[in-house]
Formats: C-alpha cells, structure tokens, sequence
C-alpha cells in the first residue's frame, strides 16, 4: 500500500494527464455539436434551438454565469475558497441598480464593480488576516449581502420614480452593436430551414446581433484574467498562492498581499457579473441572482479552473437557460438533445476505463431519450428546472481530471512552514 | 584525529561560522559552534536528531539570527536578516521537504519570485534559456517545461537545486538531501554534487548517513548537542568512529545472545501469492514459518515486495493464493482487527502514514488499534482511564520523552514516536511481531532501546517477522535470514556465518546461490 501505490500513481499520471487538444480537434466538436443540434432540430421540429433569439439570450445568460465563475477562478487560484460569490453578485446587482437609474449603465456597472470589491475586501479580511474558514465567511457574506440589499432597497428605491421597496427603478440598457451587412445576409440564410447551414447561419448571427457591448466587456475580461494569471509574474505568483504559499514565502512572495488581491479581484467579478445581470433585465430586484454565484462556480469547477473552459461551462448553462426561457417545446427537445450527449459521454467514459459513470451515464442517456419519445412536452414545473438539471448531470458525469489549485480553501499563516 | 584542513596560500574559505550561540527560550540550540567550510569543496555536517544541525543552517540562511557569534561569508563579516539577504549573499537552500508547487511547471517553480520580464510579461524564453543554461552545465537535465507533479522524488530535488542555482547561489545548503532518495538516486544526486564541485560551488551537506558522508565529503563537522565536537577528513575515519564521535560513547551492537528458538511454529505461510492493481505478480509463492522466539529477518533492496507482505500478513491486502496461519488457524481471509486481536503486533515503515496520527494525542494514539480490547476499552465504550494510565506505562517502560500524554503525537521526534509504537504493539502480549523498518530515521539511543525491547521479547517467545534495510540490524537481530528478491525468497542464510557483502550480492540478484 505505502511503497507500491505511491510509485504507482506516480508513474501512472502522466499517461492519464490531459494531452494537449490542438485547435482543430475544438473546430470538429464544435461542428459535430452544431450536427447533433441541427439534426434534433429538424426531428424535434423546435427551431428554438439553433435560432439566432436563442444564441443570443444564451449570450446574455451566460455573461453573469461566466464572471461569476472567473470570479471564483481568481480566489481559488490564489488559494481562497470563495463561496460567497452569491452574496457579493447581490451586491452587484443592488449597486448596479443604484446608480445604474440615475446615472446610467455604465455607472451602472461601476457601482457594481465597487460594492462587490467590498464584499470580497470582507471576505479577505475575514479569511487571509483571520485565519476564518473560507467556507463560514462565504456563507456569511450570502446570508449577509442579500439582507443588506434589501435594506438599502427599501431605503433608496421605495420612494424613487418607477421604484418599489423590492426592485430599482428602470436601468437604461447598455449599448448593443450589430455587424451591418452580416447579420442580414446570415438571417436570410437562417430563415430557409436547410440542414446544418441555417443551423450554423443561426448560431453565427446570434453572435454578430444586437450584442451587448457588455458582453463584448466580459469577453475581453475573460481573455485578460487568463492573460494576467499565465503570462505574468503577478499571475504566476497570485497562482503560486493558491498552490504552494510556504513555497512562494520561501522565495520571498508576501502572499497575504496575493491573497488579498485575489479575493479583492474575485469580489470584483462577481460584483461585475450582478451588474451586468441587473443591467441586462433593466433594473435590479430582490432575489434577482438566483443561484448564479453557485452556478458559477459549478462552471468553474466544470472549466477546470481555466478561463476558457469556465466560459465553455458558462455558455452551456446560459444556452439551458435560453431555451428554458423559450419555454416548453425548446425544453422538451432539450431531453433528447440531453440523452444524446449522456450516451456520447458514456462512450467517452468507457474508452477511458471509468465503467461505472459510463454504465450510470448510458442509463441515464436512454431513460431521457425514452422521455422524449414517450412524452409531447414538459412539465411546466419542470421546465424552470432544466439549468439546474444539466448541471447537476454534468457535473456528476462529465468528471474529467481536475486539477484544482493545491491550497485552495487551506488555512495559510506566515511563517509557519518548514 | 580532529585535523584542521591546511590554510595557507588557499582563498578565503566560503563560509566561516564562528562561536554561534542561539537560545530559544528553555533551550541553547547552538552554543558556541565553529565551522569553517572551504570554497569549493562538499562539507558535510553530521549528527543525531535534536543536536542543532537544523538550526545552525536556519541561521546561516537567514532564517533565525544567532544570539552570538559571526558569519563571514568569503572572509567578509556578514549579518543576514533573512533568507532574502542570504540568497543576495550567494547562500542557496535546499530543503528537506520540496518548496514546490506540483501544478506548476518546472520553469514556473523555477522562476517564481524573481522572474524575467519582458514588459509586464513573463518572458518565458528568456526563462527557459537561462534553465537549460544552468540544466546543461551541471548536468542536471531537468526539463523546463514539464509539470513538477509529472517528475520523480530524485528531479524534483534536481529542479530545487536549479531553483537555487537560478538565483545566483555560490554556496548550497542541503538539508537531509538523501532522506528521500532511493539508492541509485543518492548515487545521482552525488554526481549532481561532484559536477557542482567541479564548477567552483561550495556544498554544505547535512546528514546522519554516514556511509553517504564518507563517500561524498571533503570535510566533516561533527555535532553533538548543540555544538562542533570535531572537524575530521573522511579519509581518516570510519563510519563507526564518525558515529561514535556523534553519539559521545559507544555505539549499540544489534546482536543477539542465545538462541530463544522454540520448534512451535506461530505464522507459517504457504505459497502466498499477491498479485498487484495492474495485474503484476509481486508476491510470488512465499511459504515461511516463524517459530516462538525466532526472528526471522527479510533483506531485500526495497520494492521486491516487503511492503506487499507485510500488508498480505496484517490483513491489509489481499493474496491471491496461498495461507496464512497463525498458531492453528487459518487467517488468510481474516480482517486486520481480528488479526491484531489474535495476537500480531505491528510496527509500520511509514510511521506518518501508518503508524500514529499526527494529530491526536499520545493517549489517543495508544488506543488505536486496540480499541477493543483492554485496558483501553470495556464493552463497546472506550476506558479512558484505563487508556491513560497504560500510555503513562509505556513512556515510562519505553522512556518516550514526553511533556506528557495528552500533547499530539507530531510534538515527539521521531525515535520517541517509534518509541511509544513499539510500546503500544508490545502491550498486549502479541504473539508475532512484523517489524517494518522499526529503527530507520531513529536516533542512536532509541534504536538500542528498540533493540532490546525486541530481545526481550523474544526471550519470552515471541516470534518476529523483521524487515530491514539495515544489513547490520538484520544480521545481528536475526536468528534466520532470507532474501527477498522481485517477490520470491531467494536463498537463506545463516546470520552467525554470513556478511553483508554477500546479503547485498544476493540482494540484487548477483549471487544467487539456490
């Protein structure tokens, strides 16, 4: 048991570690799920599904999702658990609210930003200078943030034009540009109904319409958060905190001061993603994040803790919610679409040798396609439920091989190593 | 024999320690110590557990300050405030446990502190040139790019000697460095340490091995409680002279008397076979029988399947064929507490993994293991009273030095955690003792004590399964030896006839006589 297993892990990992997938091999997932998508379209007869309204109410879903978990990405990768990104998304979402109906949405998303660093200030505070369980300072921040929120509310908003005790008066919303030209040419093409084509002409012009330029904001954010924290020396020791801080002490890292700036920054994702989720749905309301901090850092966890793959995890919870929204047809072809990809993971899973989660994740495969098949639409209730469903069976199945930052969520004192 | 290595004419020696005293409260660390390390050569400091090695170094890497003395570094008097101003005066440390982080790559770990930009960026190329530079001149073929938690123990020691290299070190410390290693690492790892040599870098090198101190260093300083006992050249002493001189007397012989034998078999093992997860035979057909009062010692280079046995016998691992027999009865398939229960009595190699929990107290820590049996339990409740005055027993018989029972068993040094071990598997009257390693990392006092527990024992017909990479233990505590060699016993000697150098041939399969 000691000797034997140990070496033995250590020489199996590298044959299991992830190999590097080049960028072809994204493009040919990407067409096979545009495949899948288009071919249950046209069986299910719900359009829904590769309509441009579709991609682009999953845009608008996935861009709270996906700061949310980046977010949690720059607390985790400096070591720092940080589950009350619910709360400080409250607290975006009431200072985008605030601000957002006197001065606009870009004050909006200002306001947002700040009330959020202040919530993530709180949880550094509590968590690197006290030493308090990262998970009990998280869970105070959610049960504190939303209490507070609604004091405020009540103090601002019941009195202000068009506001009431629990919701802001109206947000302007945020710019959207189009690419001219593009956009009409791809909604031609999208109107003909082919196979695949209109597909693909749908999920494109999604893209180039009417984008928020918040949207374009989270992108650039994403992009730069995986910039700073792989490409510089700040990142590389912001992450060394999250990994191995006595190590990162030892070469002379003040890694109280990386935590904080990590946690700071987290708080400012997250406040940035209730901003955004304020702005988008035109004013802020009591209860209006909904799980989204938790969601988040599902994607988080689902993205491996890596900017691209929290965005991909973001987009498939935003696309489940999009057709949630598009309601009881969409949701229906939903489960055969569901089915395909568990028995797609189930293959998955057998060729690399976890039997078991194929064996659960093939059942499950049939039993949502015998569902479609056998019923004509989903229950109401139901329908609501979908996001959460999918991220439940992703999560539970999908289990690749995480690397999770070492540290994260470990107590850290100075000086204490050796 | 203390020489003083010739001074005329050579350069200003790399790091001269002079009258260091350091006191913590209660205690004096250093008291006095003087150590004079030549440039460009491998110093080696030895000494037993607790005699201040650790403490010096932490000193002369800026980690503590001395309350006395002086450090000159290349003849000029130095203070360090920490371990900044040390790396800054060319002084490198390579610590015991890795400062490394395994999701990281090695050009990550490498680097991190004291990167190379290229604007606000990281400018990985010029990192990595600078690594295969230094990779390549001390040959030690570390690859930048790969993920520290991809590499062997052996290049990870490789990527912190780098770590220091990279900052511009002219003089490593190296703490323990071979604790970990397996034996053709160490021989790496020496001539990792000969190429520094050869390049001008000065190695201080601290250790209790002696044999590995005597192949490798140039100069060797002696530490005995607290402070420098002797300075000697390796060519001039042996193994046992250096231990002697860390020790202050007489070393311990492992021998027995006369001979306990019994013809009462206690474990007798028929064909034991283990097969291992990847479908790997790694037991194959062992079939032994330990009489009451005999020990039968197992030799082996370590991984020919010791390990594998040792968790076949406690129940821990399943064989795939063959018995196991205890005085009458058959456990092959028993579970491991109704082994302990009928009698076995287990000190593992890995005392952190197996053997105590950090964490709990010592009294706790007596309870495991038998926890249902008295005096630590009556019925299905624990006898707390009666657990803590039999843990007061065994510090008392097995002289654990101890503040007392109720500090966590990670406050000992480790001979007094094998100490209290030992006193807990003995406590119940075992039958049969498997003894896995049951000196290794324990000081000189604590392994004589062992020993004659052991004896004792023995004298009282216990029988013991001992397992050891230590030829000298093996031979002078056993009353069979046999070899173990890719899961099968391979030939049995006579411990009264046979030496080492014959064990060791038919260790690695050279000699095999059957």
């Amino acid at each position: 048991m000691t000797a034997g297993s140990s070496t033995g892990a250590r020489h199996a990992s590298p044959v299991r570690r992830a190999r590097k997938i080049a960028p072809w091999v994204y493009f040919l997932i990407a067409v096979a799920a545009v495949l899948v998508l288009s071919a249950v379209r046209v069986l299910a007869g719900a359009t829904d599904l590769t309509s441009s309204g579709t991609v682009q109410a999953a845009l608008t879903a996935a861009v709270p999702l996906a700061m949310a978990a980046l977010a949690g990405m720059w607390a985790e990768r400096g070591g720092v658990v940080n589950i009350g990104l619910e709360g400080m998304m409250v607290l975006g979402t009431f200072g985008a609210g605030y601000a957002g109906y006197q001065w606009g949405p870009w004050a909006a998303v200002a306001f947002g930003l700040l009330l959020g660093v202040v919530g993530g200030l709180l949880h550094a505070v509590a968590t690197v200078s006290f030493g308090v369980d990262h998970i009990i300072s998280g869970v105070a921040i959610n049960l504190l943030a939303p209490g507070a929120a609604l004091f405020l509310s009540k103090l601002y908003f019941a009195d202000a034009p068009g506001g009431g005790q629990k919701q802001s008066p109206r947000i302007a919303d945020a710019p959207k540009v189009t690419v001219p030209g593009l956009s009409d040419v791809l909604g031609t093409v999208e109107g003909k109904h082919w196979f695949f084509v209109s597909d693909v002409a749908g999920v494109l012009r999604g893209l180039v319409t009417e984008v928020s330029l918040l949207t374009v904001l989270a992108a650039l954010l994403i992009v730069w958060s995986g910039w700073v924290l792989w490409r510089t020396p700040f990142g590389l020791r912001l992450r060394s905190c999250g990994e191995a801080p006595t190590a990162a002490e030892s070469l002379g890292v003040n890694v109280y001061r990386y935590k904080y700036l990590a946690v700071i920054a987290s708080g400012g994702f997250a406040g940035l993603g209730g901003a955004f989720l304020a702005v988008s749905s035109g004013q802020f309301r009591d209860g209006q994040t909904g799980g989204r901090g938790f969601i988040g850092l599902a994607a988080m966890i689902f993205g491996n803790w890596r900017p691209g793959g929290l965005a991909t995890g973001a987009t498939l919870f935003g696309y489940t919610d999009a057709l949630a929204l598009r309601g009881s047809a969409a949701v229906h072809a939903l489960l055969l679409l569901l089915g395909i990809a568990l028995v797609v993971v189930a293959v998955v899973q057998y060729r690399s040798g976890h039997h078991v989660l194929s064996a659960v994740a093939a059942a499950l495969g049939v039993l949502f396609g015998y569902w479609y098949f056998a019923s004509d639409e989903v229950p109401a209730e139901l329908v609501g439920a979908a996001p959460y469903v999918v991220t439940l069976l992703v999560l539970g199945l999908a289990s690749q091989r995480l690397r999770p930052p070492r540290m994260a969520g470990e107590p850290y004192r100075k000086g204490q190593g050796k | 024999m203390p020489t003083e290595p010739a001074a005329g004419g050579e350069p200003a020696p790399a790091v001269e320690l002079s009258g260091i005293t350091k006191r913590f409260p209660g205690v004096t660390a250093n008291s006095d110590v003087n150590i004079t390390v030549r440039a460009g050569t491998v110093h080696a400091l030895v000494g037993e557990n607790g005699a201040g090695k650790s403490t010096l170094m932490k000193i002369l890497y800026g980690m503590q300050q001395p309350d006395e003395g002086q450090i000159r570094i290349g003849g000029v008097p130095t203070a360090f405030g920490s371990p900044a101003d040390a790396i800054k005066a060319g002084i490198g440390m390579v610590h015991q446990h890795f400062m490394l982080a395994d999701n990281l790559t090695v050009l990550e770990n490498v680097v991190l502190g004291s990167e190379p930009r290229a604007g606000v960026r990281l400018d990985f190329r010029a990192a990595r040139e600078r690594i295969r530079e230094i990779s390549a001149a001390y040959s030690l073929n570390v690859d930048p790019d790969r993920v520290v938690d991809d590499l062997g123990v052996g290049e990870r020691q490789r990527v912190e000697i780098l770590k220091v290299l990279y900052r511009g070190a002219r003089t490593l410390i190296l703490d323990e460095p071979t604790a970990v290693l397996v034996p053709q690492e160490v021989d790496e790892l020496f001539g990792n340490l000969r190429e520094l040599k050869a390049e001008g870098l000065t190695i201080v090198f601290i250790s209790h091995k002696l044999d590995e101190v005597l192949s490798v260093a140039d100069d060797i300083t002696v530490m005995r409680r607290g402070t420098t006992v002797a300075s000697v050249s390796p060519r001039e002493v042996t193994s046992r002279q250096l231990a002697e001189l860390m020790v202050g007397s007489a070393l311990p012989v492992p021998e027995l008397r006369d001979s306990t034998v019994t013809d009462r078999p206690v474990l007798t093992v028929t064909g034991l076979t283990v097969t291992g997860a990847d479908g790997r035979t790694v037991l194959d057909g062992l079939s032994f029988t330990i009489h009451a009062g005999e020990v039968l010692g197992i030799a082996g280079v370590e991984g020919n399947g010791q390990a594998e046995l040792v968790e076949a016998l406690m129940g821990i691992r399943t064989p795939t064929a063959g018995t196991v027999r205890l005085g009458g009865e058959n456990i092959t398939r028993a579970s491991t507490r109704h082994r302990r229960e009928a009698g076995i009595g287990y000190v593992p190699e890995d005392r952190h993994r197996q053997g105590v929990l950090l964490e709990a107290t010592l009294w706790e820590n007596r309870v495991l293991g038998h926890q249902t049996r008295r005096p630590s339990s009556r019925g299905a409740l624990l006898d707390l009273k009666g657990a803590k005055a039999d843990t007061e027993r065994i510090v008392r018989d097995y002289d654990v030095r101890t503040p007392g029972i109720g500090v966590h068993a990670s406050a000992l040094s480790g001979g007094n955690q094998q100490k209290l071990i030992v006193g807990r598997e003995m406590s119940a009257d075992p039958v049969l003792l498997i003894a896995s390693h049951p000196t290794r990392g324990v000081d000189v006092g604590a392994q004589a004590a062992i020993w004659e527990h052991i004896r004792r024992a023995r004298a009282e017909h216990l029988a013991v399964l001992l397992i050891s990479a230590d030829l000298d233990e093996l031979i002078g505590m056993s009353d069979t030896l046999a070899v173990i060699l890719r899961g099968r016993l391979v030939a049995d000697y006579d411990p009264s006839t046979v030496t080492p150098e014959q064990l060791g041939s038919a260790m690695t399969g050279a000699g095999r006589e059957d």
